[in-house]
């Protein structure tokens, strides 16, 4: 481990806008809602797997000084599903508890107490007695009853279906070299740091919500639908969250408990739900198993590839793969096949957790590529080099940019990779550790969605900026705030930006990256039109220096206002009613002219304690291909984010299950291991940053989820250079390394 | 034990736990809250106790359910909204505070337990006028993303670099008789109880490098 550090150079770029709200505390978000007359409320969870409650007795958890109701599925009253988000819903499953007597996966929920104080509700939710009818169940996909079904068969869309180009089989048969890997990767986690608070609060018949969601308007119409009345008389509200990662992405299954709890008896209501919970609650991302096979001609060129995977759904939704969407587009590859299949598993329906197919499909793929690459005596970096695509070998279709070249180049200088010497075993540390360098690349899909922006300029100097989109410490606001401070002349400080407020702008679910990419042209286009409307009415006394501010003044005006729509390319004008509909409505990576990916090579170091076998990281370089860098600062932080989600994927992460009882057993977060400050080493990030104006008119691409892909495989590459051993298991444990 | 109407400050908070639910244990508890020769524990009852905590230079009193954790206290009472609730288990360290100078998770400790306790929040570090130094410091090194775990950061940071100075040694200390402490691995050790889901640790570790002046 370094045992000296000197203080780094300042970050370079604009400090956040929120920056001094985070340090001293003043930062709110839902659970910090103390508002008067607020009850407490709590979740009962279930304990068995799969099957139905019998009887449920909540006498005694109604004794308890202070509780106000006790919800059950006997006696909330009748609402309706929120439907599956990939299903033309709006939750993140179609199966919402307490709609009936039905158990689908241990710890849903089967009860809901209220009370005026946290304790009561605590101490009364253990006292709620219920009686169960277990039935069998099946939770890992390894398990004799699951039975993996081909995801073409059971979602018929072509975006589902097995990804074909030339003849990979008869490539394969005819390869100078092939590798034939099997994988496997466990159920995760996203949790963030904040656990989810839901309050609401009726008035004069209209529903406020206050939740940490991605999703606000997925969460307004989805409770629209399940309560049965007008979107209108919805308003959701989520202005930051501690922490997304996919976790809040869509309408959570117990929100409309807490909304009937509050019509019900007059009062707002905030349910705090425990970390435990969380784990039961929400969504994860799914066990997979990938086979990948690679063949390459004598020169090293790869002729042929078939990757296969198999991935996790739950019993009464099909959560779909698409790992073989971004595998199919790493490298040259004339000849493809992919094919995924889904195992129905007895949980709650996972779903998207950073990177959510990507993460996956790429350790598989490139601990394949790195593996033939060893095997033709070729280094790792010139096999990717050779290995380049200049068009999408799937469409034929060009990609918008692609820079792939840059980062491993410029990677391996910053690296030093021309030190590494190539024999696994070869390198040593001088405390004896074995050194083990390795390096993967990363992709992600270039997505947007439909927007629309509105941009306000008053005489006293206050902008105001109205877009849909959610902070999540991503850095959306301060990379808005920098955008037309910069374009208007205006002081970061004067601009407020609402985000997340289904009352200001449509909020199209932030996730895929596409947040900025989103947002951010349709603000900038709305901020020159004000422009130019300013310029317009200030006529000839306009002169070039003068700021917006100064011309609204000039023109005797109160305020000016623009607004711009902005969907993505290739997207009809109908997908604004999906915007405004709460519907997912996001494109991408395949457009009419171009596909479209965010690129990066990580750059890794492993040292191996040769006794132990402690594998630690003291440092990676990244270099990412995410075309404009709007926010040095946050961009930055982002990849060094993601670098750190890879190592805890690699060598920490894994939410445990024994087939006795289904569901998940390490529900903390000392048990649910997820890195910590002495983990972590340094992490080098720098970016090609060029723009992709093809892609849209601020070049930019996205970066938060390309950040953490490739990094899993470069971490389990270098330990091969530094062991010689292949694993193909995550996460990471020593017992792979003994023996 | 002594029979009287003070509280018994050896209370631990599993005992607290076995009163207050059905159990047939009776410790010593308020007057008030002992049925006189009765051997059965009324669950409709709420225990409470009064307790006056100094919280960021105020006295503040609260009448409380004896199961309230600082943290709740905090929070739900007193409205310091800036102590963050992460796992309520003493796991992540979101809710790091200092009492009587030292860091503590305030969801592990009951509010009753700190009768007196000088406690400070992140509320109560520098003003919005003049941050405290470790605030500004990761304010210039983006020391965050989504915010959430940040409070808890910034008061272990600041008990961090108190304890090295204090000459407290941790894991990580090779050798206890070497002053100061000071050293990367030291402060990235200390400040492993405290969980970024977003992965701002370098730049947490720059921050707290800074404000202790550079590290060996």
């Amino acid at each position: 481990m370094a045992k000296t550090a000197t203080p780094r150079t300042p970050r370079a770029g604009a400090e956040r806008v929120d920056a001094r709200d985070k340090v001293r505390g003043a930062m709110r978000y839902a659970g910090d809602d103390v508002r008067p007359g607020l009850l407490h409320a709590a979740l009962v969870p279930s304990r068995i797997a799969k099957g139905r409650v019998t009887r449920i007795d909540v006498a005694e958890a109604q004794r308890v000084r202070g509780v106000r109701s006790v919800l059950t599925h006997e006696n909330i009253g009748s609402f309706d599903t929120g439907g599956f988000l990939m299903g033309g819903g709006f939750g993140f499953q179609s199966f919402f508890p307490l709609r009936s007597a039905q158990i689908a996966y241990r710890g849903q929920s089967v009860a809901m107490v209220v009370a005026d104080t946290l304790e009561a509700a605590r101490e009364a939710a253990t006292r709620v007695v219920v009686a169960y009818e277990a039935a069998p169940f099946v939770s890992t996909l390894d398990d004799p009853g699951a039975e993996p079904i081909d995801q073409s068969v059971l979602l018929p869309q072509p975006m589902f279906a097995d990804r074909k180009v030339g003849d990979p089989e008869r490539a394969l048969a005819g390869a100078a070299a092939t590798v034939d890997l099997h994988c496997e990767l466990p159920a995760q986690h996203q949790n963030p740091i904040e656990i989810i608070a839901t309050v609401a609060e009726w008035k004069d018949g209209v529903l406020t919500i206050s939740e940490p969601t991605q999703n606000a308007e997925g969460v307004r119409h989805g409770l629209s639908r399940q309560l049965g009345i007008e979107a209108t008389r919805v308003r959701v509200l989520s202005p930051t969250l501690g922490g997304g990662f996919g976790q809040k992405n869509s309408l959570q299954s117990h929100t409309v408990l807490v909304a009937l709890a509050a019509r019900q008896l007059g009062r707002p209501v905030k349910l705090e739900m425990t970390r435990a919970q969380l784990f039961h609650n929400t969504s994860f991302r799914p066990a997979s198993r990938h086979r990948v096979r690679l063949g390459a001609d004598r020169e090293g060129r790869l002729v042929g590839a078939i990757h296969e995977i198999d991935q996790q759904t739950s019993r009464h939704d099909l959560f779909p793969s698409l790992g073989t969407e971004v595998t199919s587009r790493l490298y040259g590859v004339p000849n493809f096949l992919g094919r995924e299949r889904l195992v129905r598993t007895d949980v709650q329906t996972p779903g998207f957790m950073r990177a959510p197919f990507e993460h996956a499909a790429t350790f598989a793929y490139e601990c394949a590529v790195d593996e033939l690459a060893h095997a033709l005596g070729r280094d790792p970096v010139a096999f990717r080099l050779l290995n380049d695509a200049s068009t999408d070998p799937l469409s034929g279709k060009p990609f918008s940019s692609r820079h792939v070249a840059e980062c491993l180049v410029s990677g391996s200088e910053i690296f030093g990779w021309q030190r590494r010497s190539q024999q696994p075993g070869s390198m040593r540390a001088p405390d004896g550790s074995l050194v083990g360098w390795g390096v993967a690349l990363g992709i992600y899909k270039a997505a947007m969605a439909p927007a629309i922006a509105k941009v306000r300029l008053q005489a006293d100097g206050a902008v105001r900026v109205s877009v849909g989109g959610h902070e999540m410490g991503q850095g959306i606001r301060t990379a808005i705030a920098v955008t037309v401070a910069r374009q208007l002349g205006a002081p970061i400080g004067a601009i407020e930006i609402l985000l997340g407020d289904t009352a200001a702008a449509p909020q199209h679910v932030t996730a895929g990256s596409w947040g900025t990419a989103t947002a951010l042209p349709p603000v900038l286009d709305a901020t020159r039109r004000l422009l130019d409307d300013l310029r317009q009415h200030a006529g000839a006394g306009a002169s070039s220096g003068t700021t917006a501010l100064e011309l609204l003044r000039a023109s005797g005006r109160p305020f000016a206002e623009a607004e711009t729509r902005a969907r993505a390319p290739g997207q009809p004008e109908q997908v604004f009613g999906r915007l405004t509909g709460g519907l997912p409505a996001a494109a991408g990576p395949v457009y009419p002219d171009f596909v479209a990916f965010s690129f990066i090579a990580h750059f890794v170091e492993v040292r191996i304690e040769p006794t132990t076998r402690r594998i630690r990281v003291p440092r990676v370089v990244s270099v990412a291909d995410c075309g404009t860098v709007v926010s040095p600062r946050t961009a930055r932080s982002q990849v060094e984010g993601g670098v750190v989600w890879g190592i805890g994927a690699t060598l920490r992460e894994m939410s445990e299950v024994d087939k006795r009882y289904g569901g998940f057993l390490n529900t903390d977060l000392a048990e649910y291991v997820v890195p910590v400050a002495a983990d972590i080493g340094r992490i080098d990030v720098s970016f090609v940053g060029k723009p992709d104006t093809r892609f849209n008119t601020l070049g930019a691409k996205g970066l938060g989820e390309v950040a953490m892909v490739g990094v899993a495989p470069a971490i389990v590459n270098a330990v091969f250079h530094a062991t010689g051993k292949r694993l193909r298991r995550l996460p990471l444990v020593i017992e792979d390394l003994i023996g | 034990m002594e029979e009287d109407d003070s509280i018994d400050l050896s209370i631990t908070r599993r005992n607290l736990l076995l009163a207050s639910a059905a159990s047939a244990a009776v410790t010593a508890l308020p007057a008030e809250a002992q049925t006189s020769g009765s051997p059965q524990i009324a669950v409709e009852k709420v225990h409470t106790h009064k307790v006056t905590l100094q919280v960021n230079g105020q006295p503040k009193t609260l009448e409380l359910d004896t199961r309230t954790s600082l943290l709740d206290a905090l929070r739900e009472h007193l409205h310091l909204t800036g102590t963050k609730k992460g796992c309520d288990h003493g796991q992540c360290g979101a809710c790091t505070v200092l009492v009587d100078g030292r860091r503590i998770n305030a969801c592990l400790t009951l509010a009753v337990m700190h009768e007196g306790a000088q406690v400070t929040t992140i509320e109560g570090l520098g003003t919005p006028q003049k941050l405290h130094p470790m605030q500004a410091a990761f304010v210039k090194h983006d020391g965050y993303q989504c915010g959430y775990c940040t409070p808890g950061q910034i008061c272990s940071a600041v008990g961090v670099l108190d304890e090295i100075n204090r000459g407290v040694p941790s894991h990580v200390t090779a050798d206890i008789t070497v002053k100061p402490l000071l050293s990367a691995d030291e402060l990235r050790e200390r400040m492993s109880g405290n969980l970024c889901r977003c992965g701002a640790y370098s730049n947490i570790v720059d921050a707290m490098t800074e404000v202790a002046g550079g590290v060996r």
